[in-house]
């Protein structure tokens, strides 16, 4: 086709300068690629942090905020008495008095909400499924030791038999062993998170202590690299009743810390948000887009730093490459204004030259796109190489609650410190980074974008002269 | 004989120009080209233009060939106004009915001959295979059948411009204009091109309108005119009554 012929002769004379405006081109494609893929693999890993913190399907999280302890430790005396005991311990904790052994604890990260809440939640119009949950913190005292120091502490999730589709179980892989049964829901078993069961050396079989009870591991699960799991499931009932709220001293029979709560589709999320906050105004009503602006950390600022600086420096280069595509694009043409205007003289149509040059244009364009596609995957696989660890800062979903303790031994009472209550957890975001479909997608229209653009100028500035003007530029 | 002629002869006259005027704007000066010519031309005439650089040859050869477009007066060329006529009207007419030939050649670089030659038949629409018979037989009928193949960079100059030759004659043009054809070539080689542009447009009976300041070239046309400041004068008249 004469057409093809003319386009391959003519890109074949100015090879340097062909190959150059794709170079320019595939260097603001590539761009756009990298960050789009860099961007894309930040979110990805945020996005994993957290689904594990709330688990696959939740949309919203309901909590309370967990009522402080009312009033210092009661000073003076502990009810216990301190002179009859020897050389033992004496700690009240929490109001209760203890003298030997090791002594267990859990409390809850956020305050109590009743049960029937989650059936209120559930019947709401834009809600598809709501479940309970509590999120506990079980604190260890050992009072055998020779001095008492804050209390080590574990997390443990209160879960949902009933409805595993929501909370932190849900996004777990079974590794050893098998999860809940109905059967299981008041049965003092636990399923272990596979770090802290190779930590501690339990296996489907052991028993561990968990608030004071002895419970028998039957399972062993993993959740996603990157994300802050807790280290065991144990039905709800059980948690409900073996926890402690430390405004009260009482059990957490009938209540809950945490329900998860399902949109009918993403569009409702905002409008669920709503509905429940009139049937509990005083709870703290999260829903992923929110708890995804608390994270703070390293992966945030590169996600940010992605999405800001990212795209805004990707779209100057661009600019700039597109440019200079023009610039040069124009530069040719007007080189070629005489050879235009013979084309003319002889009755090309105006249209068919703009199209000569738009031709040449584009396909210089699409080099520039396929090379910039290869150096987007380039950039990615680079970021993926050397990109640095990241971390993530965790609201805490799984606080170490508060715990109260005055103890007593040989020569008086000594109130000891309230048990620590983290506020954050900071886990390590693996990055990775990655070309999608949808970005060689953009590169494409991109690259002929670019070359559509360098040779409408080009052309037009060409086509429109006179064949008399033009052929004046001759010698 | 100088003779400042309105030419009025109706013998089936191919253009009739009339009272046309064009003026270029240069560094804010108005510049007029071509002063108020009057002119016809007849079909298969071979006029000559002779005149100093600079005085309105090459604008007047433009103007007959649509190439631009008078400021003032008309130019009919069968049956179209080319001063008035829409833009694509005079394209169509320039690519069906106007053979050029340039000084400069004005070969693309990077076609062959053939393809040079072929460029002008594109915007006929022709078809790829009767294409390729008309433009084997233009470049036969200049001598260059066996340099279809190579580029103008391969060429001399005679032969380059013999490949203009043929890309204005593929078409079958009812009008050759040749604008100083013999300018860049030397004695020998221009008398072979002036001699080769008489034989076809005896054999074809083409009307030939030729600008050279070269009276060796212009000595052998029919009819020439002398173009001073912009005014076209017929100065020698050898066609049959």
């Amino acid at each position: 086709m004469f057409f093809v012929k003319y386009l391959r002769r003519e890109l074949h004379r100015r090879m340097r300068q062909a190959i150059f405006i794709a170079l320019g081109l595939a260097i603001g494609i590539g761009l756009v690629i990298t960050v789009i893929g860099a961007s894309s693999g930040v979110k990805a890993a945020q996005d994993k942090v957290l689904r594990a913190l709330y688990g696959i399907g939740t949309d919203v999280t309901v909590t309370t905020n967990l009522k402080p302890l009312s009033g210092p430790p009661k000073s003076g005396a502990p009810r216990c008495n301190p002179a009859g005991s020897g050389a033992g311990r004496v700690a009240v904790i929490n109001g209760k008095c203890y003298t030997s052994g090791t002594v267990d604890f859990l409390v809850p990260g956020y305050g109590p909400m009743s049960a029937a809440s989650i059936a209120s939640i559930a019947r709401l119009h834009d809600v598809a499924a709501a479940a309970g949950g509590l999120d506990l913190t079980d604190n260890r005292v050992d009072l055998s030791a020779s001095s008492i120091g804050p209390p080590t502490s574990f997390t443990v999730d209160g879960t949902d038999i009933k409805n595993s589709t929501l909370g932190p179980l849900s996004d777990a892989t079974l590794t050893k062993g098998r999860s809940f049964t109905a059967a299981d829901a008041d049965s003092d078993v636990a399923v272990v998170d596979s770090g802290y069961a190779t930590s501690n050396n339990l296996k489907v079989g052991s028993t561990t202590l968990i608030g004071g009870a002895k419970f028998k591991v039957i399972g062993i699960v993993s959740q996603p690299e990157a994300s802050s799991p807790p280290d065991f499931y144990i039905p709800l009932a059980r948690a409900q009743a073996l926890s402690t709220n430390p405004a009260t001293g009482k059990s957490f029979a009938g209540q809950v810390d945490t329900i998860y709560v399902t949109a009918g589709n993403a569009a409702d999320i905002a409008a669920v948000q709503h509905e429940i906050g009139h049937l509990l105004p005083s709870a703290t009503i999260t829903t992923s887009s929110g708890l995804a602006s608390e994270l703070t950390g390293s992966a945030s600022s590169a996600a940010k730093l992605a999405g800001a600086l990212g795209k805004w420096l990707a779209a100057l280069v661009l600019i700039v490459a597109f440019a200079v595509a023009s610039l040069l694009t124009i530069a040719a043409t007007t080189r070629r204004v005489p050879e235009f205007g013979t084309l003319k003289a002889i009755g090309w149509r105006s249209s068919r030259i703009v199209g000569q040059v738009l031709g040449e244009s584009v396909t210089t364009g699409i080099l520039g796109g396929a090379l910039g596609v290869g150096l987007g995957f380039a950039g990615v696989a680079i970021i993926d190489k050397i990109a640095p660890k990241l971390s993530e800062a965790l609201p805490s979903s799984s606080g170490a609650g508060q715990l109260q303790q005055t103890t007593a031994g040989p020569g008086g009472v000594v109130n000891g410190p309230a048990g620590a209550a983290a506020s954050h957890a900071t886990v390590s975001v693996p990055m990775s980074a990655s070309v999608t479909i949808g970005a060689i997608v953009l590169a494409v229209v991109l690259a002929i974008a670019g070359g559509l653009l360098a040779g409408t100028f080009g052309g037009w500035r060409a086509a429109r002269l006179r064949p008399a003007a033009a052929l004046a530029r001759v010698g | 004989m100088n003779i400042d002629i309105n030419d009025t002869d109706p013998a089936t006259p191919l253009y009739r120009l009339s009272k046309v005027d064009k003026t270029y704007r240069k560094n804010g000066r108005a510049i007029l080209a071509v002063r108020d010519i009057d002119l016809s031309i007849r079909q298969g005439e071979w006029l000559a233009i002779q005149g100093k650089t600079g005085h309105g040859k090459t604008t007047l050869l433009q103007l007959l060939g649509g190439l631009d477009r008078p400021t003032a007066g008309s130019i009919k060329f069968a049956g179209h106004d080319l001063a008035v006529a829409p833009e694509a009207r005079v394209r169509k007419v320039r690519a069906g009915s106007f053979g050029f030939i340039f000084q400069t050649f004005n070969l693309v670089p990077t076609l062959t001959a053939h393809e040079n030659v072929e460029a002008a038949l594109i915007p006929l629409g022709v078809h790829h295979a009767q294409r390729h018979k008309r433009v084997k037989e233009a470049l036969d009928s200049v001598g260059l059948a066996d340099r279809a193949q190579h580029l103008p960079a391969e060429l001399s100059g005679g032969q380059q411009q013999r490949v203009a030759i043929a890309r204005a004659l593929v078409k079958q043009p009812r009008v050759l204009l040749a604008d100083e054809p013999t300018g860049n070539l030397d004695e020998d080689t221009r008398n072979e091109i002036i001699g080769l542009l008489e034989g076809l447009w005896r054999e074809r009976r083409l009307t030939l309108v030729l600008v050279s300041h070269d009276s060796q070239v212009v000595k052998r046309a029919q009819r020439i005119g002398l173009m001073s400041r912009g005014r076209l004068s017929i100065r020698i008249d050898t066609r049959a009554p």
